[in-house]
């Protein structure tokens, strides 16, 4: 892997939801390998740019680069193909399909490459292994804790090893203790090569990433690399 | 199995009502839908297959002898547009007494070589064809059955020699009662002839007016005795499943539009609460193709069950309901069946129908917005209602309940899904059970509201029973004679030739009691006069007659005309009620061939049936049944119909109650958070449910009534007295508004109370 491999480049991106400007034009580069923590207060629009790189949502103008690959230019479907193979998704209300038990959850990413359910479940079993929740795999997501749940949604993510691990506010709906050992285990991860994006507003978490870059009102209003991670 | 299946799979498998209500619904639409084509095909196709197999005679013309000479007529044939077989010799000849199944009376024979030729190509059921003097081959209407121990049976006509039959045929046109050789005819002295035609165009009344016109063109005027069409014997053919028809198409189509209704309802109501779960699927890297996918295969396996079901019981119950359909019609060659194709067919529609419901919803669920599916959820619009929501607020009623009528407005989309539901649901509960007080009533005409009544049948030849030896007074007077009676009824037929009409028709003279034939009156009025006669609506349309027309009746030389003084009910449509005192003028001395006796009552039938038997042996008694079989089928039909629609409309309105209030969870708990109480909760759901219930309902009931309205006037051979029209009771309407609304709120109780139940924590852990 090189190191110097740019894997997302924003273009003067800007979005509009009627009368709110949510991105007011960001531009930015993620290199691979690289752990980056967008912050910023509420409403500044940190969702509205993960989802513009994610390709779940199309910008008003500028452009999104990811892998090499210009998002405006690809279809709804492809866009739904390219998520599949380079993108990891996770959010702060997990997002699980609650008619799948833990393992299944996982498994499905999998399946949809392509991979046949015996190999998915292979995979997804040892991917809950190395989270720690694989006893709960025949566990519904209701039955889960916040933590488990997250940990699953941290696995289901990471099933077609992607390019690149978008998070949203992934501690935000637990308690401190669970949300610590979710964030300790997105930055084992990034340790082992995993490029990461994650979108807090929390700054102590935003401290242990090698890149912080804050947001106001739309705009990238300072970068910068703390002490600890550099 | 791929990414998709597991998807559909686990819906399924996690939504049990959902799935159970779509297969439940699909197998009962699907059911119906079988058992209405294969009546409706078996009402029209087997004739015209046996008719065309047979190169049945579109017209059958018959000449005046005196007046039309054999060459003139030859010459009719080889026209354009027209095959003509004959002319061949005919008489109406007169047998007095009852001869193999038949009745004594006018017996039409034609003079042919063969049975076959280029119309009419008649089937020797058994025997051979009548060659030498002295041979007959007579009609053999039933199909099915070979009469060959028959054969042999001599008939013995009034001014005839007597004729032996040497073998039996069938015509499905119709077109004689008997065939001889043409050689045997002088000695009948025929006195018309007969000639067949098909023509080019023969679909329609006027069709066949234009070819027999054609045909004819340049005979000697007046030389037309009779003409038939072959459309009247395909409309008798037909008459009695049409009498089915129209209410079997109803509950067919009732059924399709449920079905298609609470399926697309179910699976939209699937997809708006699932708004979370696309969003989440397209996160994962589902293409839009492929989430319209998981949203069709979770409803194609619940209904690919249903479709089977359904048409396999419609295949098995189809058969028993054609049988009874078509008990008493002179079906000829054609065979009564459900073909194949017909379940298959039903399954094949109602499988492409149901996916079609399905996929509006799941289209839509395909195009959706991955960020806003996730993020916004099924939020309302903002600002929608927003006037009437602080209207409402505004009220002096409870907050609760107030804010229950304000989701009406805040998701008037939804709020018109469940709308439609019920209306659908209390309308087709309203139609089914009018139609079924309706037969009902219908069927309790026959058995005189609980008096009890014994039918006694005299023993004749016929019926192989033992010929008695009391005369037909002295059998009136055992029957009063023995205790228990009340009055008697007496009935004679016989068969009578209508003038202008090739076909003799059957006369029931009554004398006695007639009171109960008085009952069946829906025009006019009894026959009371000796040239008066009544009849029922079938007759009327097939002979193009109406109440109040002169009709001339002949029998043995004697010429009686006589008037339609009233429409019945429903009757035979070869067949007309008098008095015995036109009998007295068509043929005097004429014996009853059975007896209605209706008893004291209380009075023991079962005790009355054996004294009378035991003190006559010839003659066959038996206390009658409640209703018969024609009417008691439909009334089961209809109940059950009623039972399972009403069941599948509650199911399909319980199921989107359900859905509704099961998406609003998280609102609820927000409501709990902001110090509703658990109470308040319940009486906000209820009482948004309880007002579209009652709207829905005050919709509902009148269109039910309409429905029902527009197919009792519609039943092609039953006039429904307005006595049997208006079903309709305050209370039993107001019963059904009620089901509407208790069915709702049923379906929206459980799932509140348990949002009610929840702690605001687990409301909001659970997302
Ligand atoms: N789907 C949407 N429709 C309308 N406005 C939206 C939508 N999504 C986000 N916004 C607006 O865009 C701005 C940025 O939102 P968001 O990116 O969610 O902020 P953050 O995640 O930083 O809290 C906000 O003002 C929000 O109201
Ligand atoms: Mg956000």
């Amino acid at each position: 892997m090189t190191s110097e491999e740019i894997v997302v480049s924003l273009d003067e991106v800007r979005k509009e939801f009627g009368d709110t400007t949510a991105l007011g034009g960001v531009s930015m580069r993620i290199r691979a390998g690289e752990a980056v923590a967008v912050t910023g207060p509420s409403g500044c629009g940190k969702s509205t740019l993960l989802n513009m790189i994610a390709g779940l949502d199309r910008p008003t103008a500028g452009t999104v680069t990811v892998r090499g690959e210009d998002l405006g230019r690809l279809t709804e479907t492809g866009l739904a193909l390219f998520r599949r193979r380079h993108l990891g998704m996770i959010f702060q209300f997990f997002n699980l399909l609650d008619d799948l038990p833990a393992l299944d959850n996982v498994a499905l990413a999998g399946q949809l490459t392509g991979a046949s359910a015996r190999q998915s479940r292979i995979r997804a079993l040892e991917l809950l292994g190395e989270l720690g929740v694989a006893a709960r795999r025949d566990s519904y997501p209701a039955a889960l804790s916040g933590g488990e749940r997250q940990r699953v949604a941290v696995a289901r993510a990471l099933m077609n090893r992607p390019a690149l691990l978008l998070a949203d506010e992934p501690t935000g709906a637990l308690d401190s203790r669970s949300g610590e050992d979710v964030m300790q285990m997105l930055l084992d991860l990034n340790h082992s090569g995993q490029t990461l994006l994650i979108v807090t507003h929390d700054p102590r978490l935003a401290a242990r990433c090698g890149r912080i870059v804050e947001m106001t009102d739309g705009r990238v209003s300072r970068e910068r690399t703390p002490e600890r991670a550099a | 199995m791929s990414a998709v299946g597991t998807a559909a799979r686990s819906i399924v498998r996690r939504r049990k009502v959902q799935t159970f209500v779509i297969a439940l619904v699909v197998l009962f639409s699907t059911l119906t839908v079988v058992i209405a084509l294969a009546l409706l095909v078996a009402a029209s196709a087997p004739f015209d297959r046996a008719f065309a197999a047979q190169l049945g005679a579109h017209a059958i013309v018959t000449f005046d002898r005196a007046q039309v000479s054999g060459t003139q007529l030859e010459q009719t044939s080889g026209r354009p547009g027209t095959v003509a077989a004959g002319p061949f010799d005919a008489v109406v000849l007169e047998v007095p007494e009852d001869f193999l199944w038949r009745t004594a009376g006018p017996l039409v024979v034609v003079g042919r070589p063969g049975p076959g030729g280029p119309v009419d190509r008649l089937d020797l059921v058994s025997g051979r064809w009548a060659t030498a003097p002295g041979e007959i081959v007579v009609n053999y209407p039933a199909g099915g059955g070979r009469p060959a121990d028959l054969l042999g049976v001599p008939i013995t006509a009034t001014g005839a020699p007597t004729l032996t039959v040497v073998g039996f045929a069938t015509s499905m046109s119709g077109s004689a009662d008997a065939w001889v050789a043409p050689a045997q005819m002088a000695a009948l002295h025929p006195t018309a002839r007969q000639m067949l035609f098909r023509f080019s165009a023969a679909s329609t009344d006027a069709q066949v007016a234009a070819g027999v016109d054609r045909a004819t063109a340049g005979l000697p005027p007046g030389a037309i005795t009779a003409t038939q069409s072959y459309l009247t014997g395909k409309r008798a053919f037909a008459a009695m499943a049409d009498s089915y028809l129209p209410i079997i198409t109803v509950f067919g189509l009732l059924g399709l539009v449920v079905s298609v209704v609470i399926v697309g309802n179910v699976v939209s109501g699937a997809v708006v609460s699932g708004y979370r779960r696309i969003g989440v699927l397209k996160a994962l890297g589902f293409t839009s193709r492929q989430v319209i996918a998981v949203y069709l295969a979770m409803i194609a396996t619940p209904a690919l069950a249903g479709c089977l079901l359904g048409a396999v019981s419609g295949a098995l119950v189809a058969p028993a309901i054609l049988k009874i359909a078509f008990a008493g019609i002179h079906t000829g060659t054609a065979v009564i069946a459900v073909p194949a194709w017909v379940p298959v067919l039903c399954a094949l529609g109602m499988l492409v129908l149901v996916v079609l419901a399905a996929l509006v919803p799941a289209v839509r669920a395909g195009r959706l917005s991955a960020a806003r599916a996730i993020t916004a959820g099924s939020a309302p619009r903002a600002g929608r209602g927003l006037r009437a929501q602080r209207y409402l607020a505004g009220l002096p009623i409870p907050r609760p309940v107030s804010l229950g009528l304000g989701q009406l407005v805040t998701r008037p989309g939804r709020a018109a899904l469940t709308a439609v539901v019920i209306v659908l649901g209390v309308a087709t509960a309203t139609l089914s059970t009018g139609l079924t007080s309706t037969m009902v009533a219908f069927a309790g005409l026959d058995h005189g509201d609980g008096v009890p009544v014994v039918d006694v049948v005299v023993g004749s030849p016929g019926n192989q029973h033992a010929v008695p030896e009391r005369t037909d007074k002295q059998i009136e007077e055992l029957l009063y004679a023995v205790p228990g009676a009340d009055t008697v009824t007496a009935r004679a037929l016989r068969q009578v030739r209508l003038l202008g009409h090739p076909q003799p028709i059957y006369v029931n003279f009554y004398r006695g009691d007639t009171s109960a034939d008085a009952e069946q009156i829906v025009a006019g009025r009894m026959a009371a006069a000796p040239d008066e006669v009544v009849t029922g609506p079938s007759f009327l349309t097939q002979h193009g007659v109406a109440v109040g027309d002169r009709i001339i009746l002949e029998l043995g030389g004697r010429r009686v005309p006589v008037t339609i003084t009233g429409e019945l009910i429903g009757s035979s449509p070869e067949a007309v009620d008098a008095t015995w005192a036109l009998l007295d003028r068509l043929a005097p001395g004429t014996p009853a061939v059975d007896y209605t006796v209706t008893l004291t009552p209380g009075a023991d039938a079962a005790a009355y049936a054996r004294s009378a038997a035991a003190a006559e042996p010839g003659i066959m008694v038996a206390a009658r049944g409640p209703g018969n079989a024609a009417t008691t089928t439909i009334v089961t039909f209809a109940a059950v119909f009623t039972v399972l629609l009403g069941a599948v409309a509650a199911l399909g309105v319980f199921n989107t109650v359900l859905l509704t209030t099961r998406e609003r969870r998280r609102e609820l708990g927000m409501l709990k958070a902001i110090g509703m109480t658990p109470r308040q909760v319940v009486t906000l759901t209820v009482t948004s449910v309880t007002a579209l219930g009652a709207l829905s309902g005050l919709l509902a009931i009148p269109a039910g009534i309409a429905a029902h309205r527009l197919i009792v006037d519609h039943v092609g051979v039953v006039a429904f007295p307005e006595s049997m029209k208006a079903v309709w009771h305050a209370p039993q309407l107001a019963a059904l508004a009620v089901a509407g609304v208790l069915i709702a709120v049923l379906g929206a109780l459980a799932p509140a109370r348990a949002a009610a139940r929840l702690t605001v924590g687990e409301v909001l852990h659970t997302e």
